[in-house]
């Protein structure tokens, strides 16, 4: 594997006079390590199903000042009524057709960093929290102090468009203290011809709080996407999380959520609509590591053509952690012969009074259901469209917020259409 | 309205009927009973167009029209209905919302307007009334945790909101209690008039205790060994199937 394409860009971003050096001992750590051990490959356990060879053949360029729209943007296709949204192009910042809700605060990577007198938290976890470390550029920091309900949610649109090929690291901090709720959206978008973005989300839940948290990926069929979500839950906190992906040609989610105070919660809610060569990997891992946590996972993917996916949940019960409840769901839908599904759900338990259960299923669509429908007169393929949206409608079912809900369900309908 | 003439049929290359024949004016209602594995369900499933099973010889005109190569949904808006003996739930669709596509799948078929959210709801409200389920019932999923008595209401609520031609209910009377056979029995002769037919196929005669057949029909090894009036029924029920 080469790593030259990497090193140079690096180079280029240390070079940047307006990027703050600062960072820079944090980001040659990051890519020191990250030349120690390389992008994952099949041989390593948690990646056996996801190819990553696309990422060192194709040369990613960091995105430059020339890679930043040039005119106004048009976001009205993606309109959605009651929300605030903050535009990254490309990596670059939109300032002014961006804004958050009254409440938070919103900050760049650089001030973030000098709040936290530059102790950054960031995770090590993957080859990919190491290249978002070294790289990260486009930097947005939500904070909501203590005893502080957002009611209006705040969504971060990604665009990633044009015909140079581009790396994009972006990093999104989330501190929630306590006694305080947020509605979080992330939409990803674009027509880019070649696209690699390499996200790092870190999500702190402090006492009795609440997120929401709502991942839609629906850029090109292009683009690659690694998208690194690290959830941090103190005592009664509750994180819910709801993806959507239709889009991106290659595509990982690295998803860890640590249940670290008694009574934490988390729901983790995917769902993957997948066609053509597309591979979606959902790659879970719930931490118990308090006694009377909480974690449930609900994954479905529906495939058709040749596409794939992998479902890797990982639930691990520390020893101490008794009294827990965790659930895992994994329910697949074949629609072609060609389409392949990995499914691994896995249960390490070191406690022993808990309550635990998994399951998987990957099947094809039931022709007993679809001859049921015909005999009622609704025509094959009409049957086809309610019966696979039936299959799916239970994972984004309970998103709190109905235009949202409406947003992402009218997606459905057009993908099976 | 209903002209079977020497069907066969196989599955998997096994010939289950091996030469029916049956005819069937509106009006009438004809109950098939036979041992199980006789080919009842594989002919009411046949009839409503099921393609894992090949038809190899025979004919099924229904109204002048051919069958066989008709898709099942064509046959539903040509007015034929089947309640399964084992209907298959649904998870995740919404029985009202597959009750109103399939009233309105079948009018689009005829001809007619499709009905609007209003007139719909108010029709199939009636129509529950027949078959004594409440509301909440329709905003289920579809069979999704019904009783087994809920899932044959819900067949025949399907039934009377699609007003079919002819009705083939395929065991729809098996595990019944009294009062759910009742309702059933009830809605099937409320439903009768002079233009519509009905094929009851079971394996018992206690539905018979409600209802007046014109003709019941022995069905053993993929043919109607005999045919004859209502009495039959009492005479199968005492003997057995071996008296044949």
């Amino acid at each position: 594997m080469s790593f030259t394409n990497y090193q140079n860009e690096f180079q280029k971003l240390l070079d940047r006079k307006y990027f703050s050096s600062e960072m820079h001992p944090l980001r040659k750590d990051a890519f020191t390590k990250l030349e120690a051990c390389g992008f994952p490959t099949q041989k390593w356990e948690d990646w056996r199903f996801t190819n990553l060879s696309a990422l060192t053949e194709n040369h990613f360029l960091i995105s430059e000042i020339k890679d930043a729209p040039q005119n106004n943007i048009d976001i009205s296709q993606y309109k959605m009524d009651g929300i605030q949204t903050i535009v990254i192009y490309n990596g670059h910042f939109q300032q002014d057709i961006s804004s958050v809700p009254e409440g938070i605060e919103l900050l760049s990577g650089a001030e973030y960093s000098k709040q936290m007198n530059g102790q950054l938290f960031h995770s090590e976890n993957s080859p990919f929290d190491l290249l978002n470390t070294a790289f990260m550029d486009s930097g947005v920091c939500l904070i909501v102090a203590k005893n502080t309900s957002i009611e209006t949610p705040v969504r971060v649109l990604f665009i990633s468009n044009g015909d140079n090929s581009i790396m994009v690291n972006p990093r999104i901090y989330i501190d929630i203290e306590s006694n305080s709720s947020l509605m979080f959206i992330e939409e990803h978008v674009g027509d880019a011809t070649l696209f690699f973005q390499n996200e790092a989300v870190y999500i702190t839940i402090e006492k009795n709080s609440e997120v929401e948290h709502v991942r839609i990926q629906s850029n090109s069929m292009n683009t690659h996407n690694m998208a690194n979500l690290h959830v941090k839950q103190l005592e009664y906190s509750r994180y819910k999380f709801y993806q959507y992906a239709d889009g991106g040609k290659l595509s990982r989610s690295n998803i860890y959520v640590d249940l670290d105070g008694e009574n934490a919660e988390c729901n983790i809610n995917c769902l993957s609509l997948s066609r053509g060569n597309q591979h979606i990997d959902n790659s879970i891992k719930v931490n118990h590591n308090t006694p009377h946590t909480y974690s449930s996972l609900l994954v479905k993917s529906v495939l058709f053509d040749n596409s794939t996916g992998v479902f890797n949940g990982r639930t691990v019960v520390k020893k101490d952690a008794q009294k827990i409840e965790a659930h895992q769901s994994n329910k697949n839908l074949l629609l072609s012969k060609s389409a392949k599904m990995n499914s691994i759900p896995q249960l390490e338990i070191y406690a022993d009074d808990v309550k635990c259960s998994h399951g998987s299923t990957t099947g094809q669509l039931d022709d007993d259901a679809l001859f049921y429908f015909q005999t009622r007169g609704i025509p094959k393929n009409e049957a086809f469209v309610l019966l696979v949206s039936g299959f799916v409608s239970e994972v984004m079912e309970k998103i709190k917020f109905e235009p949202l809900k409406n947003y992402i369900n009218q997606k459905i309908n057009s993908w099976i259409a | 309205m209903l002209e079977i003439k020497n069907l066969h049929a196989k599955v998997e290359e096994k010939e289950i009927l091996k030469g029916i024949s049956l005819s069937v004016k509106p009006g009438e209602l004809h109950v098939i009973m036979g041992p199980n594995g006789a080919g009842k369900s594989t002919l009411a499933n046949v009839l409503a167009g099921r393609d894992k099973f090949e038809v190899t010889q025979g004919e099924i005109q229904f109204n002048g029209q051919s069958l066989i190569e008709m898709l099942p949904e064509h046959r539903a808006g040509e007015g034929m209905f089947l309640s399964f003996q084992y209907p298959v739930a649904i998870p995740g669709v919404n029985n009202m919302y597959f009750l109103k596509a399939a009233v309105n799948a079948v009018r689009k078929y005829r001809g007619e307007s499709e009905l609007d959210a209003v007139t719909f709801l108010k029709m199939i409200r009636e129509k529950l009334k027949v078959v004594e389920l409440d509301d909440s019932f329709i905003h289920r999923p579809v069979n999704e945790g019904f009783s087994g008595g809920e899932k044959k209401r819900n067949e025949i609520l399907q039934m009377i909101s699609l007003e079919p031609k002819l009705a083939i209910l395929d065991e729809t009377d098996s595990g019944l209690d009294i009062d759910a056979l009742r309702v059933i029995a009830e809605g099937i002769n409320n439903y009768r008039n002079n233009d519509r037919a009905f094929i009851l196929i079971t394996h018992y005669q206690r539905m018979l205790n409600y209802m007046q057949p014109d003709f019941i029909h022995v069905l053993m090894d993929g043919k109607i060994v005999k045919s004859g009036p209502k009495e039959l029924a009492h005479e199968l029920e005492e003997k057995g199937y071996s008296w044949i």
